[in-house]
């Protein structure tokens, strides 16, 4: 019994953070119908950057931080002016596979510039675990879950009454009618990666402060696509729902489902959940049912 | 636009062919000797993600040869020709790597890694060419080919902590509870070999429910550590640095250590370990490792330094850099020995390794690691490890050469 | 296809055929003596030539499934992975001889492949390369974990592929059996994108629910999709195994599927030619990265900083895939349709 706590409360606060990743996803896709399959390596670059920062270049904490803010959203307006404005009209092929590209440049440029494959941040809060029942859970990871929490909501405000954000929801409806109505369609994209890039920089911060910088991070974004399938592409909710249920699909199965088949199972789950929610539900728990036609 | 795609991609493509000829012109320039070079092949993965161990790697068998050229005069006098090639930790690459060196007539060649390997053992194995890698795992050395272990593996590295713990840290009566977690490919996989076949015979209790295996990916083992029982007695872990750092700091948290015993195997006790992890997290862990540090008082110390610092400086104080050293150390001294025994002449792969390799008798590699010998039906060239234990963030050892017990696997 | 000027076709065959004029068989039956003479004088790149006939079977393979039906599969390595431990069991363990190995690959990565492609049906687009990518994993995961037959990390030895009394050890003999099915799946790309399958294929990709309106079977025809693409998948797994003579999980990461997608779209999506250039375009890069230019890197004279030759090799590919899409998007195939346009009308192209 205490360990179902344990497996519950952990696999609650991984999920959580796994959103968070999942959310800078969701953001792209609402607004521009783009799928960013270099969404690990974004992790991982302002990971790398946020350690360049702190551990290498020695800056105040909250100093490194705000720098990092500002080099995310470079970052994203980066991207979006010189990689996908070219390909504004393309079939989706081309932009997934261009941000597959992306994905590998950047991983080639990390290890460029920072050549360790580890690397540790110092650390950002306290490591002293809390009690719950008899279950622990440590403190990064419950702050993990708070700030996720805390972004979550400002998104969804954000894009249910800022103007900004209404246009963004807009282009990604019919961007033919949103050009129609005057709003510049190629700044609303800029906007979004560059809160993209902020969010993955968040989530790459929280990740990394947890289990430290290497390629791993990578693999984290892959399951954040896990994520944004169960819980629906577009919508923010879905991703804050889907990501705990995820982590705890992994940890109760690998608690309970070690023993009876093999040890590594936690790995796949996530995997064969992808293959089911697209049999059963394609368009995930909150996703909008997109009805084609010709 | 058309012009301008015209010409961009054309330049593109003959910077491509430029840099593919210019490669393939440069060819590596003979010294006018009088005697005939050596040819062994060396692979190590320079690019890629396995960049960080093996860039130093790669630095460190290129100026041993070196060193073994300029200083010693070549083997012999013969001097030795290296054809260094980086494998990205590709494994396909890795096949075509091998291919060369069997149509180049490498007479052996060395890999730092035991994933590549792996790879080209079976075209190794078919051509007779022998070679031996760095790091070592049971599936390279068993059963006996011609592929042989620098240095123990990680199956050797539980072995020899197990002995340790059992002769010196275990108090109690009875058999000590052993839990296994293990990183899921063949850095855990040789732990668990070893740990399976030998556990029973060396009177330790270790149930299969026990070993966990995580991923490179982990960030919490929580989950995996909640379901041992209280009362386990030591955790030894067969991973990376940072998948490590997360067991153990799993096990902090869980409360669990300080109280059990852990140890790692020393593919993750490392420097990186203390950085990921936290010095106080780590504080008391054991460990073991097959070379000496970088200010131990050994013959070979001095010359390797001066190289390191000439050539590849940001490469000092990197742990993996000794262990190429002393690798290319063994292939001349292979070398040395075949030439004796056989004549410079009548040297292919097959002499090379019959009167060179399996004629290797406590060469002492200038004290970077343990005694270098070959026992028939054991293609681990050293077998023994040093114990080490961290204290206030440093890894102090605290025995001398435990050779590790071998163990067989069907 | 472009024809030169004058050429006129008074009959079916000659309004069918591939190889029209003097001119193309003249420089097919040139080209085949080359490839047939070639190990004589590539000699230390013969390896490297079957790796690159091994990648243009799989990329033709990919070619058929996503450039003519429009299915984005990013889980290709896995389906070879397939083919590769099949041939691989059925040859080791149960003492097969190779053609049934082989051929057995085929099938089995083909069923495997319309396993996992029958999400096609309900989804399309990002959320089926989703799917495709989970295959991947799932495929992998299964191999590290099913060790009784697979061997799991450790991986299994396998022998040369022996055919009739000859076993085929070197890469020359290899060569011409990797040649000669690479020649064979081109011909069978080529042709099928002239059949009733191919069309329907091609009509799916246009507009799938037109397709429907029109009376093709989207169920039906996806799935063959799959099985045929990743058919060759397993055949050229099978290949693989034979040619490397061991495997393991390792050698089938995702990385290498993301590098199948970007051979194709460099390439030229939805052509013939297209796999093959860009399965050259891409191995001949990353073999002369690895053969001459990292070892020139690092031993010349310049120091240059720690990170600068691991870095390169995937900044470069990622460059390359990104220019291509941006500057190129039809890839390496159009150029060649442009610069044979070009000469064609010379001195009059424009």
């Amino acid at each position: 019994m205490a360990e179902l706590l344990q497996f519950t409360i952990t696999g609650l606060t991984v999920g959580m953070v796994y959103a968070l990743i999942a959310l800078g996803f969701v953001l792209v896709w609402k607004s521009s119908g783009v799928a960013n399959l270099a969404l690990g390596q974004l992790v991982l670059l302002s990971s790398w950057f946020t350690y360049g920062m702190l551990a290498q270049a020695g800056l105040p904490i909250w100093a490194g931080f705000i720098v990092v803010i500002i080099f995310a959203v470079l970052l994203g307006w980066l991207i979006e002016r010189f990689i996908l404005r070219p390909l504004i009209a393309q079939p989706i092929l081309s932009l997934i596979t261009i941000t597959l590209g992306l994905a590998y440049f950047i991983e080639g440029l990390v290890v460029f510039i920072w050549p360790a494959s580890v690397a540790a941040l110092p650390r950002l809060f306290p490591v002293e675990p809390l009690h719950i029942g008899v279950a622990v859970v440590s403190q990064q990871y419950l702050w993990a879950a708070i700030i996720s929490l805390a972004l979550f909501g400002l998104l969804s405000l954000f894009f249910r009454y800022n103007r900004m954000g209404i246009a963004m929801r807009a282009t990604a409806d019919d961007q033919r009618a949103v050009q129609a109505c005057g709003i510049p369609v190629t700044r609303i994209f800029s906007r979004s990666w560059m809160f993209a890039c902020v969010l993955a920089a968040v989530g790459g911060v929280l990740m990394s402060s947890i289990g430290g910088i290497t390629f791993g991070l990578v693999g984290t974004g892959l399951k954040a696509f896990s994520v944004v399938i169960l819980g629906g592409l577009d919508s923010f909710l879905g991703a804050m729902i889907a990501g705990p249920i995820i982590g705890l699909a992994e940890n109760l199965g690998e608690g309970y489902l070690t023993p009876l088949t093999w040890p590594g199972v936690r790995e796949v789950i996530p995997f064969i959940i992808i293959i089911i929610v697209m049999f059963v539900k394609p368009y995930g728990l909150f996703g909008e049912e997109r009805i084609e036609r010709i | 636009m058309r012009k301008k795609t015209l010409t961009v991609l054309s330049g593109l493509m003959c910077l491509v062919l430029v840099a593919t000829l210019l490669g393939a012109c440069t060819s590596t320039a003979e010294e006018p000797g009088t005697k005939a070079p050596l040819k062994i092949g060396m692979s190590t993965p320079s690019t890629g993600v396995a960049a960080e161990k093996g860039a130093p790697m790669g630095h460190a068998n290129v100026d041993c040869i070196k060193y073994v050229n300029e200083e010693l005069g070549g083997v012999d006098g013969h001097e030795v020709e290296a054809l260094w090639l980086d494998n990205g930790y590709d494994a396909s690459k890795a096949v075509t790597i091998v291919n060369r060196f069997v149509d180049e007539d490498c007479l052996l060649f060395t890999v730092a890694s035991s994933g590549m390997m792996t790879a080209m053992m079976g075209i190794a194995n078919e051509n007779e060419l022998s070679g031996f890698a760095a790091f070592s795992s049971p599936n390279l050395t068993q059963p006996p080919q011609h592929i042989y272990g620098q240095t123990p593996d990680y199956g050797d590295d539980w072995a020899a902590f197990a002995k340790y713990y059992l002769d010196n840290i275990w108090k109690g009566t009875g058999k000590p509870k052993m839990a296994l977690h293990l990183l899921d490919n063949s850095t855990g996989a040789g732990a668990r070999m070893a740990a399976e076949a030998g556990a029973e015979d060396m009177g330790i209790e270790l149930r299969d429910e026990w070993i966990f295996e995580h991923p490179a990916t982990t960030s919490s083992e929580t989950t995996s550590l909640t379901t041992l029982p209280d009362d386990i007695d030591v955790l030894y872990i067969s991973s990376t640095p940072a998948p490590t750092a997360i067991v153990i700091k799993s096990a902090v948290e869980l409360g669990m250590y300080p109280g059990m015993t852990i140890a790692c195997g020393h593919a993750g006790f490392t420097s990186a370990l203390v950085e990921l992890a936290g010095a106080d997290i780590v504080e008391g862990v054991y460990g073991v490792y097959p070379t000496v540090g970088w200010d131990d008082d050994v013959p070979a110390m001095a010359k390797m330094t001066e190289y390191c610092q000439k050539y590849h400086p940001d490469d000092y104080g990197n742990m993996d850099y000794i262990i190429s050293w002393a690798q290319s150390l063994i292939t001349a001294e292979i070398l040395r020995l075949a030439v004796e025994n056989a004549g410079a002449d009548n040297l292919t792969p097959q002499v090379v390794e019959a009167q060179g390799l399996k004629k290797l008798k406590n060469f002492d590699v200038g004290g970077l690691h343990g005694p270098v010998s070959y026992t028939p039906g054991d293609n681990r060239l050293s077998k023994s490890v040093r114990v080490f234990r961290i204290d206030d963030g440093v890894l102090e050892p605290i025995t001398g050469w435990v050779e590790s017990p071998f163990i067989s696997y069907e | 296809m472009d024809l030169p000027a004058g050429t006129r076709n008074y009959t079916y065959a000659q309004d069918m055929a591939i190889f029209r004029t003097k001119t193309h068989w003249t420089l097919l039956i040139g080209l085949l003596v080359v490839l047939c003479t070639a190990p004589l004088w590539w000699g230390n790149w013969l390896s490297v030539a079957n790796l690159i006939g091994i990648t243009i079977i799989a990329a033709t393979g990919l070619n058929i499934l996503t450039g003519y039906c429009g299915q984005l599969s990013i889980g290709h390595a896995g389906f070879m992975a397939v083919g590769a431990y099949t041939s691989a069991i059925l040859t080791e363990r149960l003492g097969l001889p190779f053609p049934v190995g082989l051929i057995s690959a085929g099938v089995a990565a083909g069923l495997v492949g319309m396993i996992f492609g029958m999400p096609s049906l309900r989804v399309k687009g990002f959320y089926l390369a989703i799917a495709t990518i989970a295959a991947q994993f799932i495929i992998i995961w299964v191999i590290k974990h099913w060790t009784d037959v697979t061997g799991g990390h450790m991986g299994m030895s396998v022998s040369a592929p022996a055919l009739g009394g000859f076993v085929l050890k070197s890469n020359a003999s290899q060569f011409y059996l990797i040649g000669g099915i690479a020649v064979l799946s081109i011909f069978f790309a080529k042709n099928l994108a002239r059949t009733r399958v191919g069309r329907a294929f091609v009509a799916i990709r246009d507009n799938d629910l037109a397709a429907e309106v029109m009376g093709i079977n989207l169920f039906r025809y996806k799935l063959i999709a799959f099985f045929i693409g990743c058919f060759f998948a397993g055949i050229a797994g099978s290949l693989f195994a034979h040619w490397a003579r061991f495997i393991s999980d390792e050698f089938f990461p995702l990385t290498d599927s993301i590098l199948y997608i970007g051979m194709i779209i460099i390439g030229g999506l939805g052509t013939t030619t297209g796999p093959i250039f860009g399965a050259i375009f891409i191995g001949l890069i990353k073999h002369s990265l690895t053969h001459y230019l990292v070892p020139t890197l690092e031993s010349s004279a310049i120091a240059l900083p720690a990170g600068f030759a691991s870095g390169l090799a995937p900044m470069v590919f990622g460059l390359i895939i990104i220019l291509f899409l941006i500057l190129e998007p039809r890839g390496l195939a159009h150029r060649w349709q442009l610069f044979k346009a070009a000469y064609r009308l010379w001195p009059f192209s424009y």
